[in-house]
């Protein structure tokens, strides 16, 4: 089996897991139990704080909150942020954000603003800071975009809305660049979303980084665990895998890119051109492939790959709701609904290697044209 | 002070001397649905009682038997010793505190010293001065007080009738074939005959890779919210892909739907004698699509050699069709969007009203046989 649907989840880090077996079976106590081996897990998770926040920030100006998720560092973000006025964001986000944002639009909170994206998926920086205004509380633009693998530089971003308005709350969802993209982040942004599972920790698992001067309203409320930002007994375990899988990662994080980045350019080339159109810019996360076989349905494609051993994502689905059918983010980038339609994902981790790549690409090649043959 | 369930049936009070095997198929199905539940079941004088179950049970178990059918009514009941204080003391249980009452008395027992109606005119009169904000009305009473005085010295007292699925019990009409999709009409339409007795084997066609797991997961959903009725316990699935790749490669495009339902219907049959079915049945309804038109219809008809097809909704309206299915649950996984019958094959105008003539002279360019043949090969067994 070939797996290339990374920006999905990824397989755990055998690595990290074994490094922190001991709190999955023996060091089972809870760390808010004032006995010593309770309290002794205090400082275990301390230690996995300032490690992760080390490799994107400095662990001095930043705090990190554990959550169970992407989705739920992004709705702490959004739900503590945003006050009266408005939020922009931009089209090509999660619906991690756009729900979020969705929701306290519809409660008659916030007026939600949001900017389009080039032909690649990147946020039109002109159109989103033409959005920002004084009455602007609460901006949220993605790092990596998870369905073209687009990287928005969220640094620049946040500093020009931070001239424009200094008083925005500045978020950035990180999940799909975290473990990743070489990056720090830059003191203008406020809040930044990670999630264990992309980078091979474990589901149930995320972070909020958050900037120590940034007020949150807690969103938990209960035992007042980290530090009472995030009430709920601590995921011990899982929250070591994650420090471990990162750790991992960042230890090689040039070196994965740039292998990444020739085995994308490798792909693409071995892949048919008559039948698939990059639709990921080349300077885009080489994690993330988006391509579609124009006239093709991509959910078809992606079961006849899975028949064939190779797993990757697809944008669209058969679905008899348009709505859900295409793509957003595709729609989003100027594309129609036929090559909407026929969007493939392909997404590679470190443990991808360039055979996989390449045998990847022959079976798209086998698939796409016998499906070009039975439609036409 | 113990509460019972009484069962009541349906038409089976209108059979004669066969009465018997509907009862006792009624006693199997009522105990299939009970299934590990705590319960004992026994019949009384033309009534099931459930006794000795676990009092948090009662409203699984009425959820259940609403689903039996050949059930007309139930009711939950306190049994008590037969004296006037004992039903009182029930009845207090049973009787609003304020509204409008009448008191029913039905009594087995011929030796009991009071009449029925002295019974309920003596419990009326005992509530009365027990609720002071409860008046009597004997013709349009906010609640009745049902006592029913039993033969061994027990009484059953109760207020509510929850109506039954009536029809007749499952297993004593044969057995049919639904062909199921993933849409609202062919569950409702297996839950029909199922009503009158039929036993309902599930035959469902996919297309996959042009659909998706989500598809079949739906049907299977589907089949299981069926099998709560009918008690099946498998779903068999068959592809059609490679038929739609057939038609779609050889034959005119506006009669993919056309000569495919012919397919499925020539498997349906030969599928139905294996599994000892005596009757297809379908959700098709007259003239709501393309394909279920009357030529529509003739067209697939014709390829059935010996077995009835019976498409109980045929002269429904799609909003009849639709409150039948919300009411025996099967709405809400229904009109997920997912497509079943993959739509990548479909034309932009089928035809709606096939000639015979082309539709034989399209088909004569398939290997039919041998397409059946490779259906068959894809056939797949799914335990719901």
């Amino acid at each position: 089996m070939i797996y290339l649907d990374n920006a999905a989840t990824t397989k755990p880090s055998a690595v990290a897991l074994e490094k922190a077996a001991e709190f999955l079976s023996d060091n089972y106590f809870n760390p808010s139990a004032p006995y010593g081996a309770g309290f002794a897990l205090q400082g275990q998770l301390k230690k996995a704080r300032t490690a992760i926040l080390s490799h994107v920030c400095d662990a001095n100006a930043y705090e990190l909150i554990f959550t169970s998720c992407g989705t739920e560092s992004d709705n702490t973000a959004i739900f503590s942020c945003c006050r009266r006025g408005n939020a922009v964001t931009t089209a090509g986000e999660h619906s991690a954000v756009l729900a979020g944002l969705t929701e306290l639009k519809n409660r008659n909170v916030i007026d939600l603003r949001t900017a389009g994206l080039d032909e690649f998926g990147r946020v039109r920086v002109d159109e989103l800071l033409a959005l920002v205004d004084d009455k602007t509380t609460f901006v949220s633009v993605m790092h990596v975009n998870n369905e073209t693998g687009a990287i928005n530089d969220v640094n620049a971003i946040a500093k020009a809305v931070k001239r424009k308005n200094p008083r925005v709350l500045f978020h950035s969802d990180g999940v799909q660049a975290f473990g990743k993209i070489p990056f720090k982040i830059s003191p203008e942004i406020d809040f930044y979303s990670i999630s264990a599972h992309k980078i091979g920790g474990l589901k149930g698992v995320g972070a909020l980084i958050k900037k120590k001067s940034a007020v949150l309203h807690v969103f938990m409320h209960g035992g007042g665990q980290e530090n009472g930002r995030r009430s709920g007994t601590e995921n011990v375990y899982g929250i070591k895998v994650l420090e471990y899988a990162a750790e991992e990662k960042y230890a090689k994080i040039r070196e994965n890119f740039a292998r990444l980045k020739d085995f994308k350019d490798c792909f693409l080339q071995s892949l048919n051109s008559e039948i698939y159109t990059p639709i990921s810019s080349p300077d885009a996360s080489p994690y993330i492939i988006s391509v579609s076989a124009k006239g093709l349905r991509g959910e078809v494609l992606l079961h006849m790959a899975d028949e064939k051993g190779l797993i990757v994502g697809a944008g669209s689905a058969c679905s008899s709701n348009s709505k859900r059918r295409y793509s957003r983010v595709v729609l989003a980038c100027g594309y129609d609904e036929k090559v909407a339609d026929g969007v493939l994902r392909i997404s590679f981790s470190t443990d991808t290697t360039k055979e996989e790549v390449l045998a990847a690409a022959q079976i798209l090649n086998e698939i796409g044209t016998e499906l070009f043959k039975k439609m036409n | 002070m113990k509460t019972v369930i009484i069962i009541r049936y349906s038409e089976i009070y209108l059979k004669g001397k066969n009465r018997g095997f509907f009862e006792k198929q009624l006693e199997r199905n009522i105990e299939k649905s009970l299934g590990e539940l705590q319960h004992e079941l026994h019949r009384y004088s033309g009534r099931y009682l459930i006794e000795n179950f676990e009092e948090y049970d009662a409203e699984e178990i009425l959820l259940r038997l609403k689903k039996v059918f050949g059930i007309h009514s139930m009711s939950v009941a306190y049994e008590t010793a037969s004296d006037m204080n004992s039903i009182f003391e029930a009845a207090k249980l049973v009787c609003n505190e304020t509204g409008t009452f009448k008191v029913e008395t039905h009594r087995g027992d011929k030796k009991y010293p009071l009449t029925s109606v002295e019974i309920s005119a003596t419990l009326g009169g005992m509530l009365l001065s027990h609720f002071y904000k409860l008046k009597v009305d004997v013709r349009n009473p906010s609640f009745h007080v049902y006592v029913d005085v039993r033969e061994n010295g027990t009484a059953l007292v109760f207020s509510e009738f929850f109506e039954g699925a009536n029809g007749m019990p499952v297993g004593t009409a044969g057995k049919g074939l639904l062909l199921i999709s993933g849409g609202i009409d062919s569950p409702v339409a297996g839950h029909m005959m199922a009503k009158r007795g039929m036993r309902i084997e599930c035959l469902h066609f996919h297309s996959y890779p042009y659909t998706n797991m989500q598809a079949k997961e739906k049907v299977i959903d589907l089949a299981k919210v069926l099998s709560s009725y009918t008690y099946g316990n498998a779903l068999y699935s068959v592809s059609v892909t490679h038929i739609q790749e057939a038609i779609h490669e050889k034959c005119a495009p506006q009669l993919m739907v056309t000569l495919l339902r012919r397919f499925m219907f020539r498997i349906s049959e030969r599928f139905a004698h294996r599994v000892g079915a005596q009757c297809l049945i379908t959700g098709e309804s007259l003239g709501q699509v393309a394909s279920q038109t009357i030529e529509g219809m003739t067209s697939s008809n014709s390829v059935v050699e010996k077995l009835p097809v019976l498409r109980p909704l045929v002269g429904f309206d799609k909003n009849e069709i639709i409150d039948r299915s919300v009411k025996i649950g099967t709405y809400d996984i229904s009109i997920l969007p997912y497509e079943d019958c993959c739509t990548v094959f479909l034309p932009d105008y089928p035809a709606i009203r096939p000639k015979m003539e082309d539709i034989l002279k399209e088909e004569s360019k398939l290997d039919v046989e041998g397409l059946i043949r490779q259906a068959f090969e894809s056939l797949e067994k799914i335990e719901l």
